[in-house]
């Protein structure tokens, strides 16, 4: 459903990707470990749409996607969480949710409705519907964040860092909902420094160092190479 | 007691040229200098169509909001992308274009626009037309109010104001949605024009003096309430009125000090 085909993107000197290629079939969940600065974060803007690669492809659902804006690749179901959650603060927590609904599910009254009513019960938004999203605290916004992704029904969730930031039990809880949403059929791209949040949830995980890819392939085997080991030598415990 | 009603009259026309401002401002965080000018325009669209005012109206909304949604993509959009001053620079532009394209078309000579029997009517010593202005302004404001908070369209619109980015990527279509501002700005801001050649002259200058006095109505009553602007408008109205009764030289001058004062001591505006 997904094929990075070789792409490549400068940021001046600094290479955040190296012709990178990646391929993701439906249901997959792919985990996506790296150091800072790897370019974990710049890969899902090039499939989001926010960022656009100086070379290569991207093509989503059959359509090659490389110069569609955001909102297109939205509507043909590519998802997106923040690193840094970015609520509308000025709208209410439904309001936030309604519009994804809305715009990026294509849904109109009722329907739009509904899934956005759903999607705040699944990340168990619901009692803060009518709260100004300015006014969440951490752990919600990432509900949040959650919950307006899942409101544009994708086929393919890109979650970045959802754990960072947050208490073990917290992290467990988010980890739970985003598990639950996968019993649809959903695909899961998901960077994580916690890789502990992770191995628990993908089958297959990618670890990105300096723009290329050094590992691929299931959890345990790639936090055991060796080219892995040593670039989270140091970086993390 | 006059000077006082006069104030908030007049305070109205000028929250009515002022939404369009406060609007293209705070959705796209685009400065437009022609505002005003535009403005201008729909007095002059009334006087090219040659038809009584009541008629022309309809025409001259769906006009200016279809130049309003051209200039967006044609102009306004990359001006916004190519750096902070762009806006300027290219709004500025516009404003000496349509100034010299009215001088060319219709002459420097001042314009009215004839209301017919009602510019003369009056209740109390106030002309019912510029009562009727003040009740078009609270409604066209009040209803731009309501659709921002209650429809899907007006939570777009909030959406996107607070991040372009992130609108993208809930599926906003950002194009079209910014297009449309831009139409209900320049739409409102005929609407505006229209009641300036009914209550006064306009000339192609009188753009220039108009866009500091919804500029300054917009300031003062902080950005991103239309209510706010509405409240700033009278107050500069008020301001003027009241000034304008010690000496009228002194008005507009106190309009400005008012607005200075605003500027300094509540920089984020007196009702935001
Ligand atoms: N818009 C930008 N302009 C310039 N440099 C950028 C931009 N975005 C990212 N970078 C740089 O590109 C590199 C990769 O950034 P990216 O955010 O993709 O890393 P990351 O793997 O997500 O890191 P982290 O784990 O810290 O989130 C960093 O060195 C960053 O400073
Ligand atoms: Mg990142």
């Amino acid at each position: 459903m997904l094929e990075i085909d070789t792409v490549t993107k400068r940021f001046g000197q600094v290479v955040v990707a190296d012709a990178l290629s990646l391929t993701v079939r439906p249901g997959d969940a792919v985990g996506v470990v790296g150091p800072n600065g790897a370019g974990k974060t710049s890969l899902f803007g090039m499939i989001s749409g926010d960022l656009s690669p100086d070379a290569g492809e991207i093509r989503f659902a059959g359509l090659t996607v490389t110069r569609l804006d955001a909102a297109a690749r939205c509507r043909l179901g590519v998802g997106r969480t923040y690193q840094v959650p970015r609520p509308f603060a000025d709208l209410t927590v439904f309001e936030n949710v309604l519009v994804a609904a809305q715009q990026g599910a294509g849904e109109r009254g009722r329907a739009a409705r509904a899934t956005a009513a759903d999607a705040l019960a699944r990340t168990g938004l619901s009692d803060l519907s009518d709260r100004l999203a300015g006014r969440l605290g951490l752990l919600q916004r990432k509900r949040l964040e959650l919950a307006r992704a899942l409101a544009t029904r994708p086929s393919l969730l890109l979650l970045d860092e959802v754990a960072g930031g947050l208490t073990d039990p917290e992290v467990a809880e988010l980890v739970e909902i985003v598990r639950a949403a996968r019993g649809d059929g959903l695909a899961v791209i998901w960077i994580e420094h916690v890789v502990r949040a992770l191995t628990a949830t993908v089958e297959r995980l990618i670890c990105l160092a300096g723009g290329r890819m050094i590992g691929d392939g299931p959890p345990a085997e790639v936090l055991a190479s060796r080219a892995v080991q040593e670039v989270f030598l140091g970086v993390t415990p | 007691m006059n000077a006082l009603i006069h104030g908030v009259l007049l305070g109205g026309e000028y929250a009515l040229i002022a939404c369009g401002l406060s609007l293209a401002f705070g959705v796209m965080r685009l400065v437009n200098i022609a505002h005003g000018d535009l403005a201008v325009c729909g007095a002059y669209l009334v006087v090219f169509l040659g038809l009584p005012v009541a008629y022309a109206l309809p025409l001259v909304l769906p006009i200016a909001f279809g130049i309003g949604w051209l200039l967006n993509i044609t102009l306004f959009e990359r001006a916004l992308k190519a750096g902070d001053l762009a806006p300027v620079l290219v709004t500025f532009g516009l404003s000496v274009v349509i100034q010299n394209l009215l001088t060319e078309g219709a002459t420097a000579n001042p314009r009215t626009l004839d209301g017919g029997a009602i510019s003369l009517a009056e209740v109390g010593g106030v002309s019912v037309l510029r009562i009727i202005a003040f009740a078009v302004a609270v409604s066209v404001l009040g209803g731009l109010q309501l659709g921002l908070s209650y429809t899907g369209f007006g939570r777009r619109v909030r959406a996107t104001a607070d991040d372009v980015d992130t609108a993208r990527l809930v599926g906003i279509r950002v194009r079209p949605l910014f297009a449309a501002v831009a139409g209900i700005a320049v739409a409102t801001a005929a609407l505006a024009g229209v009641f300036l050649g009914l209550l006064g002259t306009v000339d192609p200058y009188t753009g220039g003096l108009t866009l500091i006095f919804a500029f300054e109505a917009v300031v003062i009553g902080g950005l991103g309430s239309l209510w706010g602007t509405l409240a700033g408008g009278i107050v500069i109205g008020l301001t003027q009125q009241l000034a304008g009764l010690w000496s009228v030289k002194f008005a507009v001058l106190a309009v400005h000090l008012v607005f200075l004062a605003v500027l300094t001591f509540r920089p984020r505006g007196l009702f935001a």
